[in-house]
């Protein structure tokens, strides 16, 4: 029971819920912080190495300065092209339907055909030209130089392709754009785990060539023909916003993709020679840095030419206007693509196609949304013939003139026939003559969408254009002689120029005639005309404005007149100064003035230190700024107390009774003077952020932004018209651009599907000379390079077949030739090109023709130098062979042939086999070309004596660009240049015969005799006697034989013996004379015995002969 | 290769431009009608002398004078430089020759030194100080470090016969930078050297003197020195002389020069060779701008071939030299320059005429955006 009673007391239970179970266990669980070491005694670990400070120091330096890049003046325009997008990839991996899709995805209307650039606006500060890379190693070429972005297409379901291998190196030769990998046909991998395994193998691949981390994008599969929704839709979000690094060669030449192309060769030159230089006009966006109108271009694929006239057209696919609005309206969802057919119409050879985009497209009333179509149902709408809309026309050329119809002007003009519907009115825009496009169809009334039409209509408009453009340049021509006129006194005209300048002219009209030169450089206008004469025709109407087009009618014609008249004073002018002496120094005694008096003096009183200077720069004024920018109040101007006098000092008292004008200026001031001081404050802190001092890498920098600032805003304001004259055409302007003499086969053969570059060439790039590379043969080319081979290089814009000669920079620079490229190191290519700077990649291929096995990049490189000459050299070893030796002295012969060639090799150094060195001192007088020459030792005379030579090597000039656009469409890629002789030996099937001295033959040797040993007499006795020669006898030559016993003869032996010899001897001579005999026999036999044989020969010969000309005779039978 | 792209010339006027233009911008020239209808016809001695000093300069460069020397071709090579020697025609000064090398020395693949012997000093050409103090700041206002920019001079020597010897010599620059140069500030010092060459050293200071007389009526930091040579040193011809500069606060160098007339007729006095001297450097100090009206087309040519980025610069009035040369440019390069009469933005607080700055003739400013010139090498 007690126990029971006891356990009836409940055992306290910890709470594990609730807040007071939370309350405790916070209490519990304090976070108390871990102090390192260094936290917990800080006075342990200061300061106490300054070597490791330093070292520190030293280490974070280097990190930072790592960082530094040489600032670059940003030149990005205002307005930039289009990005240029390139599809890459091998065929039937999905190329079009990737832009299709995208286009789909940006524009949300389907593209029918794709043939050449499309360009999309994506967003409102981003257009996309998209091209599609066919598999040509040719356009791989040209269209890695110029693209922004490359889409690397893989199949993944068969993996990378040599393709894109070439691809990948011809980008990292002419510069690496932003590469992005995108795998298709994943849906052909069903197993999952292969398909992650691919995946990644391809990834890490992909990461090796382009960088590590580079994106790669996966398309996992197609549904409706299509590639998934919102798989296009994010890479075309990736491609929207994605940064682009500028490339070297990109930023230093300006270039256009033409996205369309017209002939504008007269009809009547076609008739008579088909095969006649045609006149093209290309369009496309400006890209790169600006292009200066009279610069020299190539066209890769056909060759240089020169610009006949660029001109600015109004861009047909504009980014939109105002940027309040989040996304793209419908609206400005553009899409251009004339090539392609977008645009509603497709130029054929023989007939333009006009697109209706299906059958309900009548139904849409709403012209105004779609320009395209407006037009298009502009034509069809239309009543009047062309002819009749065209009399009906009218050009008003000054303001209060009447308007001059078109049929009076057909009669000057005869090919200016415009397309229907569209006429063209010259708008006065700012004094700048613009040429806008007008419907002149009763319902038309849109002016907002002319710019797409003038982009798309035929190019006779522009023609009249440009003829128009004329017409106005002759008008200003009489307006800008009369501004000459002012210096004759005509007073109407000095009152032109008041209007203009706001001087005070005719007060000091007689101090000033003494110098009338100097004066004509006062106002801009005047200026212009004294330096460029009649050119800125624009630029100044521009700056008068328009209230001298009244006075300009009534004097026009008789402006005429007085225009041919002082053309042909100034030419005579001309003449007479032509051959005037060339000096700099102004000798001008007569202008100069009569600097003893005193006014004249006082006139550049203010030109020296003690003359007046201005409130900026006068130091009393500085001062006084000074103390205003030290105060931190501007408005205790000069008022304040010395505390510690006590003194009060007070500014001057503000005039408050200043007029509001003056409240105005003052306002003004103020606000300047804030700037200011922001702006110090700024400097300030900023330099106080990167620790401390300016560095004079800040200053670069700093220098970079204010020039970049500075190019913006200089012509910012400017007319176009005018501002191209000076900054040439800036990337982002839309261009016409129109070429002469260009070979008739560009046009007949136009395939929209290669890319028609027009890459500008720098000054001195259009020259061709010698140009030094380092080059290296590609390591996946199996072969090595052979010089005087022909090869295909790209080089700049260029590609080109030359021939190269490898050669091998030698530790005393000397560049020694080399037969074949090395194995595995790079050696130096000498070649005859195009000019380039240093600098510039380049790379080689053996043939551009199709061909599936291998890798077509045989080697890579970079250009060191370019020249007029070459300075190769080949070793030339002579030999020659001394005839007479003294001791140190030889002579040598067969060496040189005369004289004449010793005496130029005097002094040279030569050297035996042996390694013995000498020198070749004088010629000998016989035998011709022999010479005396000393060396360091004796020579033998089976001694070969070499002198190495250098010969001089001449690199053939072979420059054969590679016209592959020129080829008819179906042989494009098959361009056939020169042939290497291994090539042409293999066609032929022409072995090369080897030279005899290299044949291998059986080495005969002669069996080796030794002489007999013979031991020195004294070693002899030296030796032990198991090692001494046991037969004393044979020691010595001449030693009596010892084991032969002497005969002595007696008088009947010698008898006999004398006979025996006699018989031998006669025995002898008998044989001797029989066996001559025998062989002369023999020999007279063998020759009977051949002519016989001969004679049977040639009669069974006619026997067969005749034999087989019945047998043939009975055949013809 | 384009190849028929030559530019046609008529007259011996301004062929330095031509060539200079022609080898900096590889295009080939024909120039016609030299001197024809004139007693001597061709091309004259000191031209020629320059022709042969360019195919020193250059590798490749193809000549052709027509049989009467009335005409000629030249197609440009590779500028090299490299170092030479150079006997110049002792017709024209040395200075002749500089303004050419000047102009190709920083686009040279190798640093340029070289000997040029002749006139160091005549009445037609800047005088080889006036290069020294005027135009190779010019130079060094477009490079972003000095690299050692040296004009010495070894001898002088004045017509007829000359003597003397110059040493230029111009590292290899990679690129030019833009340059905007608006203000030229104030004349704050005059220098000048004044030499005697085979004459009485007198002579030199009697210069001095009448030529500081001119000077002090402006400031009073004016001083000349006299370069009295002797033997070798003193070329070959009497003769006596000087050169004179200006120095704003801003660095800007106005300079002058007047030698003495050899010719036998007419003697000149030293004081008025002196004040000549003064007249003339007052007379550019009256031109302003930021660069010496002697070496505005030298200005115009680095400003051309900068990088693709605005330079300006303001100018005295320009020269018949430099409006032909702006003319030349356009030819080659197709460049145009923006010409504005200089208007102080300070100027407008001087309303009236009586308070507004006395700064001489009016200005020009230049502006142009460079062709973005890049060595070749």
């Amino acid at each position: 029971m007690d126990e029971l009673n006891d356990g009836s007391k409940k055992s306290h239970k910890k709470p594990h819920s609730g807040r007071k179970a939370e309350k405790k266990d916070k209490k519990k669980n304090q976070h108390i912080q871990e102090l390192t070491d260094a936290q917990r005694n800080p006075k342990a670990f200061t300061f106490n190495s300054a070597v490791r400070a330093e070292r520190n120091f030293r280490r974070g330096q280097d990190i930072q300065t790592k960082k530094h890049h040489v600032p670059k003046v940003d030149r990005t325009p205002i307005e930039p092209p289009p990005i240029l997008v390139v599809v890459v990839g091998p065929p039937k991996v999905g190329k079009s339907l990737l832009i299709h899709c995208l286009i789909k995805s940006f524009t949300k209307q389907p593209l029918t055909t794709l043939k050449g650039p499309v360009t999309v606006v994506t967003g409102k500060k981003r257009r996309i030209t998209f091209m599609e890379c066919n598999n040509d190693i040719n356009s791989m070429i040209d269209l890695a130089k110029i693209a922004d972005l490359v889409l690397l297409l893989i199949d993944a379901s068969f993996g990378f392709e040599m393709e894109i291998f070439e691809f990948l190196n011809i980008c990292q030769v002419h510069g690496m754009p932003k590469i992005m990998g995108v795998l298709t046909h994943l849906d052909m991998l069903k197993n999952t785990k292969a398909l992650k395994k691919t995946k990644k193998t391809l990834k890490h691949r992909f990461w090796t060539e382009v960088y590590a981390g580079a994106k790669l994008f996966y398309l996992s599969g197609i549904l409706h023909n299509e590639y998934l929704r919102n798989e296009v839709k994010n890479l075309g979000r990736f491609i929207s916003v994605m940064k682009f690094r500028p490339l070297i060669w990109q930023m230093t030449h300006p270039y256009l993709l033409a996205d369309r192309m017209e002939d504008l060769t007269s009809p009547e030159v076609l008739r008579q020679n088909d095969k006649a230089d045609r006149t093209v006009s290309v369009y496309g966006y400006m890209r790169g840095i600006p292009l200066i109108k009279n610069s020299s271009v190539h066209i890769p694929g056909c060759g240089d030419f020169l610009l006949k006239d660029v001109s600015f057209l109004p861009d047909p696919c504009p980014l939109p206007e105002q940027l309040k609005k989040r996304a793209l309206g419908e609206k400005e969802r553009l899409i251009y693509a004339p090539f392609s057919g977008v645009g509603g119409i497709v130029y054929d050879k023989d007939a333009v196609y006009i697109e209706l985009a299906g059958s309900h497209s009548h139904t849409k009333t709403s012209s105004g949304e779609q320009p395209v179509r407006d037009m298009v149902s502009n034509i069809l709408e239309s009543k009047n013939t062309l002819d009749s809309k065209i009399a009906q026309s009218e050009v008003q050329l000054f303001s209060n003139a009447a308007p001059i119809l078109a049929s009076e002007f057909q009669s000057e003009s005869t090919n200016s026939n415009l397309p229907e519907g569209i006429s063209l009115k010259h708008v006065d825009d700012n004094g700048r003559q613009r040429r806008k496009v007008v419907f002149n169809d009763d319902n038309d009334d849109d002016d907002g969408d002319n710019m797409e039409v003038d982009g798309d209509d035929d190019d006779e408009e522009d023609d009249e254009g440009i003829e128009k453009d004329n017409s106005d340049s002759d008008l200003s021509d009489v307006e800008v002689k009369k501004v000459d006129s002012a210096d004759d006194d005509d007073s109407s005209e000095d009152d032109l120029m008041e209007d203009k300048t706001g001087l005070n002219w005719k007060s000091n009209l007689a101090q000033k005639a003494a110098n009338a030169f100097l004066e004509r450089q006062a106002d801009s206008a005047s200026l212009w005309k004294l330096v460029y004469g009649e050119t800125k025709f624009q630029g100044i109407r521009g700056v008068r404005g328009k209230e001298e087009e009244g006075n300009k009618e009534e004097d026009l014609e008789e402006g005429l007149f007085k225009m041919v008249k002082q053309n042909e004073d100034k030419k005579l002018l001309e003449k007479d100064m032509m051959d005037l002496e060339d000096v700099t120094k102004k000798i001008n005694k007569e202008q100069s003035r009569d600097w003893s008096q005193e006014a004249v003096r006082n006139t550049i009183k203010d030109c020296f230190v003690t003359g007046k200077w201005k409130s900026t720069e006068d130091a009393r004024k500085l001062l006084h700024g000074d103390k205003i920018d030290d105060d931190d109040d501007d408005i205790c101007d000069g008022d304040f107390e010395d505390l510690e006098t006590g003194e009060k000092h007070e500014g001057k008292p503000e005039e408050s009774t200043a007029e509001p004008e003056d409240e105005d200026k003052s306002k003004e001031k103020l606000a300047e003077k804030k700037k200011k001081l922001k702006e110090k404050f700024d400097v300030e802190y900023d330099d106080g952020k990167d620790g401390g001092d300016k560095t004079w890498y800040d200053e670069l920098r700093r220098e970079a932004t204010e020039q970049a600032e500075l190019n913006r805003k200089q012509f910012e304001d400017m007319d176009d018209a005018l501002r191209v004259q000076l900054e040439g055409f800036r990337a982002g302007q839309r261009l016409i651009i129109e070429l002469d003499k260009v070979p008739c086969e560009l046009v007949t053969n136009f395939d929209a599907s290669y890319p028609l570059i027009v890459g500008s060439l720098q000054p001195g790039e259009e020259n061709v000379g010698f140009v030094k590379a380092r080059v290296k043969k590609h390591r996946w080319f199996e072969r090595i390079l052979k010089t005087n081979d022909p090869l295909i290089i790209s080089l700049g814009w260029r590609r080109f077949q030359t021939i190269a000669v490898y050669s091998k920079l030698e530790d005393n620079l000397r560049h020694r030739m080399l037969k074949y490229t090395p194995q595995h190191v790079a050696c130096m290519a000498h070649f005859w090109g195009p000019i380039t700077r240093t600098g510039t990649g380049l790379l080689a291929v053996q043939d551009v023709a199709a061909r599936q096995s291998g890798f077509r990049i045989v080697a890579t490189g970079t250009v060191l130098d370019t020249n007029q000459t070459t300075e190769i050299t080949k070793k030339l070893k002579l030999t020659g062979v001394p005839y007479k030796i003294y001791k140190k002295t030889a002579f040598i012969k067969d060496m040189f042939n005369s004289n004449l060639e010793v005496a130029r090799f005097e002094g040279a150094r030569i050297k035996t086999v042996s390694n013995i060195r000498g020198q070749i001192k004088k010629a000998e007088s016989k035998p011709e070309g022999a010479f005396r020459a000393t060396f360091e030792d004796k020579i033998q005379l089976s001694d070969i004596v070499f002198c190495r030579t250098w010969y001089k090597v001449e690199v053939p000039k072979m420059y054969n660009p590679v016209t592959s656009l020129l080829l008819p469409a179906e042989s494009k890629n098959s361009w056939r240049g020169m042939k290497t002789v291994g090539q042409l030996k293999r066609e032929q099937g022409v072995h090369s015969q080897p030279q005899s001295d290299s044949l291998y033959s059986e080495i005969q040797r002669d069996p080796v005799v030794f002489k007999p040993l013979s031991i020195p007499r004294r070693l002899q006795k030296e030796l032990p006697y198991r090692m001494k020669p046991k037969h004393r006898h044979n020691m010595r030559k001449n030693a009596p034989k010892l084991d032969r016993v002497a005969v002595v003869r007696d008088v009947e032996e010698s008898k006999v013996a004398s006979l025996m010899a006699k018989l031998k001897s006669n025995y002898k001579a008998k044989v001797r004379q029989q066996k001559r005999e025998m062989s002369a026999r023999v020999k007279q036999h063998r020759q009977t015995n051949h002519l016989e044989e001969m004679q049977r020969q040639r009669k069974r010969a006619e026997k067969i002969k005749s034999q087989h000309r019945k047998q043939a005779k009975k055949q013809n039978h | 290769m384009v190849g028929k792209n030559v530019l046609e010339f008529k007259g011996s006027q301004y062929m330095r431009q031509r060539l200079i233009l022609s080898v900096v911008s590889g295009k080939p020239i024909k120039i016609t009608q030299i001197r024809a209808k004139e007693d001597n016809p061709g091309l004259t001695e000191y031209e020629a002398n320059l022709l042969r000093l360019l195919d020193k300069l250059t590798n490749g460069t193809w000549l052709e004078v027509s049989e009467t020397g009335t005409a000629f071709s030249f197609s440009p090579g590779a500028l090299i430089g490299g170092t030479l020697t150079h006997e110049c025609c002792k017709l024209r000064g040395i200075g002749y020759y500089l303004e050419v090398l000047m102009a190709l020395a920083p686009f040279c693949k190798k640093p340029l030194s070289i000997i040029l012997r002749g006139v160091t000093c005549n009445q037609k050409d800047p005088s080889v100080d006036s290069f020294k103090q005027g135009a190779l700041p010019v130079l060094r206002r477009f490079m972003v470090i000095d690299p050692g920019l040296e004009l010495t001079i070894k001898k002088r020597g004045v017509e007829p016969l000359g003597g003397g010897e110059v040493h230029f010599v111009c590292p290899s620059i990679k690129q030019l930078k833009p340059i905007q140069l608006k203000d030229w500030g104030k004349v704050k010092k005059v220098r000048g050297t004044m030499f005697a060459l085979r004459v009485s050293p007198a002579l030199a200071n009697r210069m001095v003197e009448s030529a500081k007389g001119v000077f002090l009526n402006f400031i009073p930091d004016v001083f000349f020195t006299v370069d009295h040579l002797k033997g070798q040193a003193a070329g070959k011809s009497p003769g006596f002389g000087g050169s004179l500069y200006a120095e704003t606060t801003d660095g800007v160098i106005f300079t002058s020069d007047c030698v003495s007339d050899c010719s036998a007729q007419s003697h000149s006095v030293p004081e008025d060779v002196g004040r000549n001297a003064a007249h003339a450097l007052l007379d550019e100090i009256s031109c302003g701008g930021c660069v010496d009206s002697a070496f505005q087309s030298l200005a115009c040519l680095y400003m051309a071939l900068t990088s693709k980025d605005v330079s300006k610069c303001v100018t005295g009035p320009l020269t018949p030299y430099t409006i032909k040369f702006l003319q030349h440019l356009r030819e080659f390069f197709g460049l145009m320059f923006q010409l504005e009469p200089y208007r102080d933005p300070a100027s407008d607080e001087f309303d009236q005429d009586d308070n507004r700055l006395r700064l001489g003739v009016n200005k020009v400013e230049l502006t142009c955006v460079g062709i973005g010139y890049q060595k070749l090498v």
